[in-house]
């Protein structure tokens, strides 16, 4: 599989280790990655909110540059996949919408056709690999208990994105699960996390992210797991503002999926990325190193 | 107001008429969940039954987290109607200061979140790949044949006179 990756500004720049767990743990799945002069998706709150006309055609040009390498775009961040799969629906089901898109576009000698699909890691693993073909690279099971957050721009619109289903999602708990650790359900599993206003608002930001975080803390997990670089931002650093703001103690570390695929995979160097977090867990992440799996007999293969 | 915005709202208010004001769509809400003051229910009443926008800056409390849309029995897309509303008071000018900065540097560099200085260096100690840049000429014709150019600039004339 061959895509252009869109890695997405907040991926890119603020949270480049869970990135690199991407590119670390693709080519064993024969995922290549292509890079290409993106610009932001662009995101709904800035760009959009602008100008809905200056959104659709930026994220038009994003998808006639990999049109134009004939690729499919990867997207790693639920915000870009959301913001890029809704222009790709309006320019294909709008035709009015289209020809302005091209109007615009021919005056950067491209063009927005419609052939390249945007598609996102969540559904390559769960929709594309599946269970069997991940398992099969599990060598350590990573034991933990976690909360899954899909992500609103996952989610939702349901209709559109068609990754999960947006009241009841259980795609991502299938895929934590694959890699040992126990899904637990949580209340407010489809909430948002508030990253949305927090640069206008951010006491109603940090107030719904508190709201969030009791109730994953509800059922007293190890860990939470994201699909989405800001949602990971929010949970991983905004736990500690919510902590002085509210006088709570959340400490739950958080992860982006393919962290914990490379490690549960038994990857060198996992201890890389895993040092870019900021609320560690307290037991070790990783059980045994590599050399000593080596050593030990085969205990892993019966299920 | 210009024409053309009055059409838009027109048009809003087309979207919004089918709202039987059941209020799913505010207990769907995280924003409303945590400030009553910010109510998308009302926010669609006010669209339908005066063509006015909702009480200054609500519109742009709206954490974008899509709940209210797909949940409202009638099919009313909330977000789309609360992203036209935006539209407008950018239009006048009245973006968050926040967001126009966010969308200056779309315009300058073609990203919104830029990070710090020391990213760079991140990256390439975790052996990552440098990002192949977009022409900034291309961000430039794009941005200003949108319209893009002309309302970051009136966001940005009315930041310099507010200070
Ligand atoms: S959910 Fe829909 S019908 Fe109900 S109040 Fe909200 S917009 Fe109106
Ligand atoms: S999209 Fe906005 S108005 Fe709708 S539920 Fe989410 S925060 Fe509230």
């Amino acid at each position: 599989m061959k895509y252009a990756f869109f890695i997405g500004c907040t991926m890119a720049y603020r949270l480049p280790f869970a990135e690199k767990s991407i590119r670390m743990v693709a080519p064993h799945f024969d995922i290549e990655l292509v890079d290409l002069p993106f610009t932001c998706c662009p995101e709904p709150s800035g760009v959009r909110s602008f100008s809905d006309d200056t959104w659709l055609v930026f994220a038009a040009r994003n998808i006639a540059l990999a049109e134009e390498k004939g690729l499919d775009i990867l997207t790693a961040c639920a915000g870009c996949h959301e913001s890029l799969s809704m222009a790709k629906h309006e320019l294909d089901t709008k035709p009015e919408r289209k020809s302005l898109a091209n109007e615009h576009l021919s005056a950067v000698d491209l063009e927005y056709k419609g052939t390249s699909s945007v598609i996102h890691l969540h559904q390559v693993f769960h929709d594309k690999l599946g269970a069997e073909e991940i398992s099969k690279k599990v060598e350590t099971p990573v034991i933990m208990r976690v909360v899954t957050h899909s992500g609103c721009h996952l989610l939702r619109p349901e209709e559109i994105l068609q990754v999960d289903s947006s009241e009841a999602p259980v795609k991502f708990d299938k895929l934590v699960e694959i890699l040992g650790m126990e899904p637990l359900e949580y209340m407010d599993k489809t909430m948002c996390c508030g990253a949305g206003v927090r640069g206008q608002a951010s006491d109603i930001s940090f107030s719904i992210l508190k709201e969030k975080l009791d109730s994953m803390a509800m059922v007293n997990p190890d860990a939470a797991v994201v699909f989405c670089p800001t949602c990971f931002i929010s949970f991983e650093s905004g736990q500690r503002i919510v902590n002085r703001m509210f006088g709570t103690e959340f400490k739950i570390p958080v992860y982006y999926y393919t962290e914990l695929l490379a490690v549960a995979m038994g990857l060198p160097e996992v201890e890389e990325f895993l040092a870019g977090h900021r609320v560690k867990p307290d037991f070790p992440l990783v059980h045994k190193s590599a050399a000593e799996q080596q050593v030990q007999p085969e205990n892993t293969t019966s299920q | 107001m210009t024409d053309e915005s009055q059409k838009r709202i027109e048009e809003l208010r087309e979207a919004a008429k089918p709202c039987f004001q059941c209020g799913i769509c505010s207990s769907s809400c995280p924003v409303f969940r945590v400030a009553p003051e910010v109510n998308p229910r009302l926010a669609i009443d006010a669209v339908v039954s005066t063509g006015e926008l909702t009480e200054e800056g609500n519109e742009w409390l709206c954490a974008y987290c899509l709940m209210c849309d797909q949940r409202c029995p009638m099919g009313v897309s909330l977000t789309d109607i609360l992203i036209g509303l935006k539209n407008l008071s950018a239009a006048e000018g009245n973006a968050p200061f926040n967001i126009t900065k966010a969308v200056e540097s779309f315009f300058t560099i073609g990203v919104i979140a830029p990070g710090t200085t020391g990213v760079e260096r991140k990256r390439n100690k975790l052996g990552l790949p440098e990002i192949p840049k977009p022409d900034p000429e291309q961000i430039k014709i794009l941005f200003e044949g949108t319209g893009g150019l002309e309302i970051l600039e009136k966001n940005l004339a009315k930041e310099s006179l507010a200070e």
